[in-house]
């Protein structure tokens, strides 16, 4: 193994197994969020840690794993069009929710003894 | 050459610019009829969609054109942010235990295109979501709210993201 290209063929496999581990860690803890928390708007803040955090991990292991510039140059606008329209989606569903006149959940509401008990 | 045309001018121009740059990115092939396939269409396109890319309105140009070093580092910083807030949504996920709440707050950024940079970033990082931006004023729903005193909170909320787009924009 001292190769420099097997090394930095290992490293390579090494940072994409890693980012895939991230990326599956987040989205198990989303798909937790979203049956543990309260309302409607708290479980969109859970499922923005699966929609967000885990799909950019794996955009990020995907790059590092490109074979070629050509490759890597497609992901990036991938990614760049992933920062405009995911944050996009999630304000339209919390937007309609507040207009619609959804109550957000608080702390509050619990220790007054009304709202929902769940955590 | 009067203002207003030298400003549709640059729009064409700016338009034309952004459609080249991604027909390289994707077509990755240098051959000459694929780069003059490329100047083509991207001159009819950028003609017809010049006015929907950039609106007439926002003449001064520091507020539509980024500025280029602060706009390379940006996406580094936001993604720093992200992990830092998936973190810190990840221990609150597992705990259960949050203080939700819903925040008003003003930002200082004048431009339309650097407001709706903010209120993306807000919602890109888990833990904050914008509900509602008009003119210079979020609504926003917060995962683990420290304070509801509303210049703290956008404080907070908005972190060192804001200072980073003003750079950019303004």
């Amino acid at each position: 193994m001292t190769d420099p290209q097997a090394i930095a063929e290992l490293t390579r496999e090494l940072a994409v197994s890693g980012l895939c581990a991230v990326a599956a860690l987040f989205a198990i803890a989303g798909t937790i969020g979203v049956f543990r928390f309260p309302d409607a708007y708290t479980r969109l803040q859970a499922s923005s840690l699966t929609g967000t955090t885990a799909t950019f991990s794996v955009l990020a292991a995907s790059l590092v794993a490109s074979p070629s510039i050509a490759i890597a140059a497609r992901v990036v606008v991938i990614v760049i069009f992933f920062l405009v329209s995911n944050p996009t989606t999630t304000h339209i569903i919390a937007r309609y929710a507040w207009k619609s006149g959804l109550d957000p959940w608080t702390d509050s509401a619990r220790r007054r003894g009304r709202g929902e008990d769940r955590p | 050459m009067r203002p207003r045309s030298l400003w549709k001018l640059i729009r064409i121009l700016a338009t034309f610019a952004v459609l080249i740059a991604l027909w390289f990115l994707f077509s990755g092939s240098f051959s000459p009829a694929s780069i003059l396939t490329g100047i083509g269409c991207s001159a009819l396109i950028a003609l017809i969609s010049y006015n929907t890319f950039i609106d007439e309105h926002e003449a001064a140009r520091n507020m539509v054109f980024p500025r280029l070093l602060p706009a390379l580092a940006y996406p580094f910083r936001l993604v720093a942010a992200m992990y830092a807030a998936s973190f810190r949504t990840l221990a609150s996920v597992l705990s259960g235990r949050v203080s939700p709440r819903v925040v008003h707050f003003r930002s200082r950024l004048k431009s339309d295109i650097a407001r709706v940079a903010l209120a993306e970033a807000i919602t890109f990082t888990p833990g904050t979501i914008s509900i509602e931006l008009d003119e210079d004023h979020f609504i926003v729903h917060w995962l683990n709210a420290t304070t509801r005193h509303s210049a703290r909170a956008g404080d907070e909320v908005k972190g060192p993201l804001e200072a980073a787009i003003k750079r950019i924009w303004v």
